[in-house]
């Protein structure tokens, strides 16, 4: 078997490796982001309302459909007498959050990285089928040929969700959404 | 009525900007140290070079004559020397140490050499009884230092001498050929006396890779390149200081990300903003300043199409050597001139757009533009086109041999990689970057007296101060200089001019739009900005030597270069991290105004500059920056992908985003090119991503492989980049490379023109002329909500906060 052979493969592997590291560092990256985001309060998950580190509850107002977040919002009564407040907010109507109901990608930075994913996969096709023609056999069907099945695979799969993924770009419309009724 | 100027104070805890002045004054005062010691233990030129008999061989006038021939004749944008240059030629410093000790083995007895100096390859040594002597005795005369400190004279062996003169015949048939089958100009250098001169700047460095540094046993060149036949390997600094600095980056991360989760307070993130409603682009004002930038960003994307164009040539040099499909290019354009065009206009594209996108912004950040800075800013740009086509029309001259001597170092090139301008383009783009900063100032002065020093104001203007000054330190690498001394000098400008001040500014600057847009308070931002100082100047000061492993410097250049420049990558892995954060709140992706935010594209293009910034920077910086990899990599494949991923990836990507939040003032909202501006995203994007993991990493892998295995002379030879896979990899990229220009680089092109066209037709509109008085800049965003004791004077005339949202 000849060394071009080995090393398209393994370069295949490679990029089709990359293309899920990609895939993961993007999801960890988001999620680190929204932590930030949400930095200094609690989520309680089991009765759907936030806690700030001032231990106030911040509990739904708004269901925004067209963006796909909810918002929570403290009481304006107790933000603007809190000493925190200057750190927290400039809002006179108690400080809010937002947590996005879309699962991951749902932002456009997100389908970048998707579409830079799909790009390795796709690379990893081109890569794959280059060395299959030049080396053509049955040795090097047997190593490039799986690989090129799972590289289309992979490219069907993450493409198919790039397209349907909304770009997630807010729209020039002010928010209109369900109001709930504070607690 | 007269106002009264009340200074702001500075918005955050003096300790955040004592924090920064220190950092900054140690990392600069141990620079100043590697200066010094630079100057006093750099390997050192000879005053004369004598054979065994006492009779001279050449002089260090020669060494600097031949140094000068190399650069002026683009050499060091086809191959390289000391591992830095260009990489479709050989290492001349690796190319002549080879050729040398062969010829030294050979005389001794071992296997007999060509006239190249290269091993006749049917030879076996094995037989011959004294080979392995040969191999020891040419060691032993290779590694021994005969440089007289006190007299500054070298005395070279007997085999050293003739390897000299035998590898003069060589030099001379290899740049004097009558063809351009190696990418060269036909007879490039002809000239017997260049030609030796040439030979004995090579056989210099060389000497300085294998002669042991006094008191040390390893070369002044710390051991590199790798080469067994003169006992070249690895030194333990160099795997010391790579381990040392692998605990750094781990460790530093870990404490980076940790001393974050833990204290809340730092950051600027988990606060809420106030609601803004972004104004109509259209309805935006521009001042005649700002106008004037339009042509800059034409300019701008004209010179990237021309840069992508010389580029492609370029690459096709590599994927196909002797003939640009049957056309015979290098008679015409030789690879070295495209190359160091190619370099060149990559600095001159993207600081034309940060010059652009400063003069725009002063206005904004000033809220008035002072009468007469629109004609300043054209010329300005008329300034900077001198400098950029006589710069692309020196190096023709000078490569072309049109140009000699004195004129070519004044006014074809100097030939340093990435400093390769001559040296009146060189004083004049200095100039043109003075007068940019006073542009700034005249626009700015009023509202820096009212500021804190410590505020956005003053950093933005300091920011842009430094651009001038630092770019000026290349001044001090002459090529006549030694060139250890000039390589440090060099550097200056190629890491701490490009990877610490550029970035500052650009962070000041993307910080301000945030800030002007209204969507991040000003004291969030300059956190940003201060906390992006602190944290680069750390690493990034210091760490500017990682590029002075092996070009004669001491060790010490060595250890501290690793260390610093791998907790560089520290700031960078967390500030991408946090940079979306940044984006967010930026794009305002649960901001409830009912106008659209304005710039999508602009802001995705930022996005791409912190994946570009986190890959290129540092994931791909990262893989050739431990000393030890280095060691085997410099020169290769691997060099250029994390340059490319770099470059484009971070400043090119930021250069088109700035570029698309200013046009998107400059073009009305109905004519605004959404789905080219789009376009442009995704082709940039992919194109270089397919270009990187297409040819670039997977070619530098194998080389790499092939240096380690084989040896670096072998991995930089021609035949390994014409061999048959390497030139299927070559042409790998030639989809990503069409996609990169059709997709990217035109639609950039047409948007800039789109920019001009409007903003004439704005001009003619409003009279046809710039004004004869001040014009007020308007804001871009209307924010509601109350003012705050800490923000900037143009937020604190606000509406009151509109009720029941």
């Amino acid at each position: 078997m000849s060394t071009e052979i080995l090393l398209g493969a393994a370069y295949g592997v490679l990029l089709l490796g990359g293309a899920l590291t990609l895939e993961w560092l993007s999801r960890h990256t988001h999620n680190r982001s929204q932590a930030f985001r949400t930095s200094g309060f609690d989520y309680d998950a089991q009765h759907d309302f936030w806690v700030c580190h001032q231990g106030e509850q911040l509990w739904p107002t708004e269901f925004d459909r067209e963006k796909r977040l909810v918002r929570y919002r403290a009481k304006a009564a107790v933000c603007n007498a809190c000493p925190a407040k200057k750190d927290c907010t400039d809002s006179h109507h108690g400080r809010e959050i937002t947590k996005a109901l879309d699962p991951w990608p749902h932002s456009e930075a997100g389908r970048f990285h998707r579409g830079i994913a799909v790009m390795l996969t796709v690379l990893a096709c081109f890569v794959l089928t280059v060395v299959l023609i030049r080396n053509h056999g049955p040795a090097a069907l047997a190593v490039l040929g799986p690989l090129l099945l799972l590289a289309l695979g992979m490219t069907w799969w993450l493409a198919r969700d790039l397209l349907r993924t909304p770009t997630g770009f807010p729209e020039a419309k002010p928010a209109h959404g369900n109001r709930i009724e504070a607690k | 009525m007269e106002e009264k100027s009340v200074r702001r104070g500075f918005l955050l805890s003096k300790g955040w900007l004592q924090a920064v002045v220190i950092v900054m004054l140690l990392g600069f005062t141990v620079l100043g140290i590697l200066a010094y010691r630079t100057y006093q233990e750099g390997a050192p030129v000879p005053v004369k070079v004598f054979d065994p008999e006492g009779q001279l061989l050449f002089d260090g006038d020669d060494i600097s004559e031949g140094q000068q021939v190399f650069l002026h004749n683009g050499l060091m944008e086809y191959g390289s020397v000391f591992g830095h240059g260009a990489y479709l030629g050989p290492d001349y410093t690796a190319d002549y140490l080879r050729r040398a000790s062969n010829i030294s083995i050979a005389e001794k007895g071992g296997p007999p050499v060509d006239e190249d100096g290269l091993e006749i390859e049917d030879s076996d040594p094995d037989p011959m009884p004294r080979a392995d002597v040969a191999r020891q005795e040419t060691i032993n005369e290779f590694r021994k230092n005969q440089f007289d400190e006190d007299s500054g004279e070298l005395t070279f062996t007997q085999s050293q001498t003739d390897a000299f003169e035998k590898l003069i015949p060589y030099y001379t048939r290899f740049f004097s050929a009558d063809n351009t089958e190696n990418g060269l100009r036909k007879e490039a250098i002809t000239d017997p006396e260049d030609l030796r001169n040439l030979t004995a700047f090579f056989a210099w460095t060389a000497w300085a890779a294998a002669a042991e540094r006094p008191g040390k046993d390893y070369s002044y060149t710390n051991n590199w390149p790798p080469e067994p036949r003169v006992d070249n390997k690895p030194t333990a600094d160099a795997l010391v200081w790579s381990a040392i600095s692998l605990i750094a980056l781990l460790g530093g991360i870990g404490l980076l990300f940790g001393a974050f989760g833990r204290y809340r307070d730092l950051g600027w993130h988990g606060r809420e903003q106030t609601v803004v409603a972004f104004r109509d682009p259209s309805k935006v004002q521009l001042t005649p300043g700002q106008k004037a930038t339009a042509w800059f960003f034409f300019v701008m994307a004209a010179l990237f199409l021309i840069q992508c164009f010389v580029g492609a040539a370029v690459q096709h040099y590599r994927a196909e050597l002797t003939s640009f499909f049957g056309f015979d290019l290098a008679a015409v354009l030789p690879y070295n001139l495209l190359r160091t065009w190619h370099v060149q206009l990559s600095i001159f594209w993207v600081a034309t757009s940060f010059v652009a996108a400063g003069i725009f912004l002063a206005p904004m950040i000033a809220r008035k533009e002072p009468k007469g800075q629109g004609p300043l800013g054209y010329f300005l740009l008329i300034a900077l086109a001198i400098v950029v086509f006589g710069t692309l029309i020196g190096s023709y001259l000078g490569i072309h041999g049109v140009l000699e001597d004195a004129a070519t170092n004044w006014f074809g090139l100097q030939g340093f990689e990435y400093l390769d301008l001559a040296r009146f383009w060189q004083v004049l783009l200095i100039v043109g970057l003075v007068v940019w900063v006073y542009m700034l100032f005249r626009v700015m002065r009023s509202r820096l007296k009212r500021e804190h020093p410590g505020n956005m104001p003053w950093l933005f203007f300091l920011a842009a101060c430094a651009i001038p000054a630092f770019y000026a330190v290349g001044l001090l690498a002459r090529t006549a200089d030694d060139f250890t001394i000039t390589e440090f000098w060099r550097f200056w400008v190629v890491h701490l001019w490009v990877e610490d001040f550029l970035e500052i500014f650009t962070t000041v600057m993307v910080a301000y739009m945030f800030v002007l847009l209204g969507v991040v308070r000003e004291r969030v931002a300059l956190m940003v900005i201060l906390l992006d100082i602190g944290l680069y100047s750390v690493g990034g000061v210091v760490g500017t030597m990682h590029h002075l492993y092996f070009s004669g410097t001491p060790a010490e250049h060595m250890a501290l270069g690793a260390f610093f420049s791998a907790i560089e990558v520290v700031p960078l892995t967390f500030l991408t991290v946090e940079a979306w954060s940044f984006l967010q709140l930026g794009a305002n992706q649960e901001s409830k105004s009912e106008s659209a935010f304005p710039h999508r594209w602009a802001v995705m293009f930022l996005v791409a500059v912190g994946f570009w910034n986190f890959l290129g920077a540092g994931v791909f910086g990262f893989l050739v920056n431990l000393p030890i990899v280095s060691y085997f990599e410099i020169g290769t494949a691997l060099t250029a992908n994390h340059a490319h991923a770099a470059m484009m990836g971070v400043y090119g990507m930021l250069a088109i985003g700035l570029s698309l939040f200013c046009l998107r003032y400059m073009i009305p909202s109905n004519k605004w090119p959404e789905k080219w501006a789009k376009v442009s995203f995704w082709g940039t994007n992919l194109g270089l991503a397919w270009m990187c993991f297409a040819t670039l990493l997977p070619l530098g892998i194998m080389q790499l492989y092939k240096s380690v295995n084989d040896g670096y002379f072998e991995a930089r030879q021609l035949d390994f980049l014409t061999d048959n896979t390497t030139e299927m990899i070559e042409w790998l990229r030639l989809p990503g490379d069409v996609v990169f220009i059709v997709f990217g680089a035109i639609p950039v092109l047409w948007m800039t023109f789109l920019g001009v066209k409007y903003t004439l037709a704005r001009r003619k509109e409003d009279g046809g002329g710039d004004g004869d008085g001040d014009s007020d800049a308007e804001l871009f965003t209307v924010i509601s909500g109350p003012a705050l004791e800490d923000e900037p004077p143009e937020f604190q005339s606000r509406t009151d906060p509109t009720p029941g949202t």
